[in-house]
């Protein structure tokens, strides 16, 4: 579904993302961990439209997708659940869910966007209860679940979530990863980018590793789930409690 | 092999390029040697751009291995590696390979993958029964057979006539070893008067070498099984780098996890599919031993007509020519220059003059030299000589694997 080779992008002389492949079929719930710094959410933008100078190859659905705009990469399937929910506070939550709908507008699909409105709703009946409150009042985990409403309103062929469990307590992160894996059973395609390396890979088919921009290690979830590299710098294996001399 | 079957040239070769990628910023990150062979070609990993972009890089062969000696390719620290093997290397020092717990689970996966292609199931008792130069072999042979819930029989030292009591009364379904074991059991079993009939072995997996049709019909019709090859190295990182299917269309390649490319030994320029040259590979996967571009000694073409199985993974036929100067005895590869240098060191002969040969001894095949006895080497005393020889023929086998003979000569080799 999507596929990137040899991206490269740089805000000014830094290279953020330097010579980054990597790619997402069908049905796949991927992660890419890393930590600060390592151009995560730099790549996301990429893919996204929000960053618009890049190099490398980026395509989805064998589309070429460089110097489309934001707008026109979600008319090909792409919908983003940004880091830190970014919905808008002023507006109510029928309002935000519906303004994830604007392609769907733009093409007349007025009974298409009711239908979805409901079926967001059943899947977070807490929306259907706040849906006349304005967005900014409501809980992280709220605001969390309404940001992915929200993308899910453009019915992407590709959900990308950054950071979703950032600022969240361990109990709602726990449910915004249930609800996570439940969008993955049920059919949606899923990138997800996460500093919770743990929580990621647990729900994850496949995983990458970006480090300081370069790509340094990918395989199987369950592979990286038990990568000693991958333990010590994202899992929070303690090394110097048994650590006997051997470098 | 099933999820290999599901991807798209497009995305398998996604694939390979992502595995490539990765391993190439590991490897110059952790390696020093590495790192320098990138810098000494003003290269940087992000280079390589493109699977073809490998042919940019330098070749590795069997001699950098010694000279790193014991850990000095690592891209893990010691803490991570969880298994180390052994092999006999080209020069004074052995070559030491190490696996972290991922890279067992792959490993583990891909010799099940070529036992599942020989048609091997969990119903299945497994026999392994390896010289002790490919013991390294056996273990992971042992855990790719755990792992897809066959029964194991693991490699142990056992007579012949202990080894074919295994064989008949715990019902074996399938042997892995070598040629040579294979024919020696064939041998004594007919020596023996015992029917095949009497035994449940359906299948022989050969390891170690290549070998010819004649050798594996004579096997077939005389055991009345099938028997399938596999390709692997002893220093990389296993056994299981290529197998056969069950249509034996050549040797499928694990190039998901391997990166394989046929070079012409004496220009080193790739050839083209179907072109017979030296086969080089490149791991993708391996987390504690990367090798980049790694010169065999093995010649090979591609076959360039796809198997009916349907498998992507490309397909390779092993030949028994070679690219360099190595032997294989009992599917273990034996130098000749560190045999030489070894009587060198041991005899204190300064330019030991000496013909290698594998032979056959007893149904085991062994290292037979023949050395020209000399000045320096001469003594009043026989049995001062023969002692010596003995002595050096024991530690010379402990070394490179396998029985070694050695014999006095007066005659000009």
């Amino acid at each position: 579904m999507l596929r990137i080779k040899n991206l490269k992008c740089s805000y000014g002389s830094i290279m953020a993302v330097q010579g980054v492949s990597l790619s997402v079929r069908d049905g796949e719930l991927i992660s890419i961990i890393g930590a600060n710094g390592s151009g995560k959410s730099t790549l996301l933008l990429a893919i996204c439209g929000l960053l618009t100078t890049w190099e490398g190859e980026i395509l989805f659905k064998n589309n070429d997708i460089k110097g489309m705009s934001p707008p026109a990469i979600v008319r090909q399937g792409i919908s983003m659940v940004p880091e830190g929910r970014q919905i808008f506070s002023p507006l109510s939550v029928m309002d935000n869910l519906k303004m994830g709908a604007y392609t769907m507008y733009r093409k007349g699909l007025k009974k298409q966007v009711e239908d979805d409105l409901e079926m967001i709703m059943e899947m977070f009946p807490i929306l259907r209860e706040r849906a006349d409150q304005l967005a900014g009042t409501l809980s992280g985990g709220e605001q969390q679940m309404l940001a992915i409403g929200r993308a899910l309103m453009a019915r992407p062929s590709l959900l990308v979530l950054d950071e979703p469990s950032m600022g969240l307590a361990p109990k709602i992160v726990e449910m915004i990863f249930s609800i996570i894996q439940k969008l993955r059973q049920e059919g949606v395609t899923i990138l997800l980018v996460e500093q919770n390396a743990r929580a990621a890979l647990k729900i994850a088919d496949r995983g990458y590793v970006l480090e300081t921009g370069k790509m340094v290690l990918q395989g199987s979830a369950e592979e990286l789930l038990v990568d000693d590299d991958v333990k010590r710098a994202y899992l929070g294996k303690d090394y110097g409690n048994f650590c006997d001399g051997r470098n | 092999m099933q999820q290999m079957k599901n991807l798209t040239v497009e995305e398998k070769n996604q694939l390979k390029l992502e595995r490539l990628q990765s391993t190439l910023n590991r490897a110059y990150k952790n390696v020093p040697f590495h790192r320098n062979r990138f810098l000494e070609k003003s290269m940087l990993p992000e280079n390589i751009v493109s699977l073809s972009d490998i042919e940019e890089l330098p070749f590795m062969d069997r001699s950098h291995l010694g000279l790193h000696y014991p850990y000095g390719l690592f891209a893990v620290p010691l803490r991570d590696i969880v298994r180390i093997h052994t092999a006999p290397g080209t020069g004074t020092n052995p070559s030491i390979s190490g696996y972290t717990k991922t890279d067992l689970m792959i490993w583990q996966r891909l010799v099940a993958r070529s036992l599942e292609a020989a048609g091997v199931t969990s119903m299945d008792i497994l026999q392994i029964n390896l010289p002790p130069g490919l013991a390294n072999w056996g273990r992971d042979y042992k855990d790719g057979a755990e792992n897809m819930g066959a029964s194991v029989i693991p490699n142990s030292p056992l007579s012949l006539a202990k080894t074919l009591m295994v064989l008949r009364d715990y019902k074996t379904t399938t042997l892995v070893t070598t040629l040579a074991f294979a024919e020696q059991l064939m041998e004594h079993m007919f020596e023996n008067e015992r029917n095949p009939n009497e035994f449940n072995l359906k299948r022989i997996v050969l390891v170690g070498e290549p070998v010819g049709a004649e050798q594996i019909k004579n096997l077939e019709e005389h055991l009345h099984v099938d028997v399938w090859l596999n390709y692997g190295l002893s220093e990389i990182p296993g056994p299981a780098i290529a197998f056969e299917c069950l249509h034996h269309c050549g040797m499928h390649i694990n190039d998901d996890h391997i990166l394989p490319e046929i070079i012409d030994p004496v220009t080193r320029i790739s050839v083209t599919p179907g072109q017979t040259g030296e086969l080089v590979l490149t791991t993708l996967s391996a987390r504690a031993f990367p090798l980049i571009r790694f010169r065999t000694g093995d010649m090979a073409r591609f076959s360039t007509n796809p198997c009916e199985c349907g498998s992507s993974l490309m397909t390779m036929e092993w030949l028994p020519e070679r690219a360099d100067t190595m032997m294989i005895i009992s599917g273990i590869k034996i130098s000749r220059e560190q045999v030489t240098i070894y009587l060198k060191d041991a005899l204190g002969v300064n330019d030991p003059k000496c013909k290698l040969e594998k032979i056959r001894h007893g149904g085991t095949e062994m290292l037979s030299i023949s050395l020209v006895i000399d000045d320096s080497l001469f003594s009043d005393e026989i049995k001062n000589l023969e002692k010596l020889m003995v002595s050096t023929s024991e530690r010379l086998a402990e070394l490179i694997g396998v029985t070694v003979k050695i014999t006095l000569t007066e005659k000009k080799i």
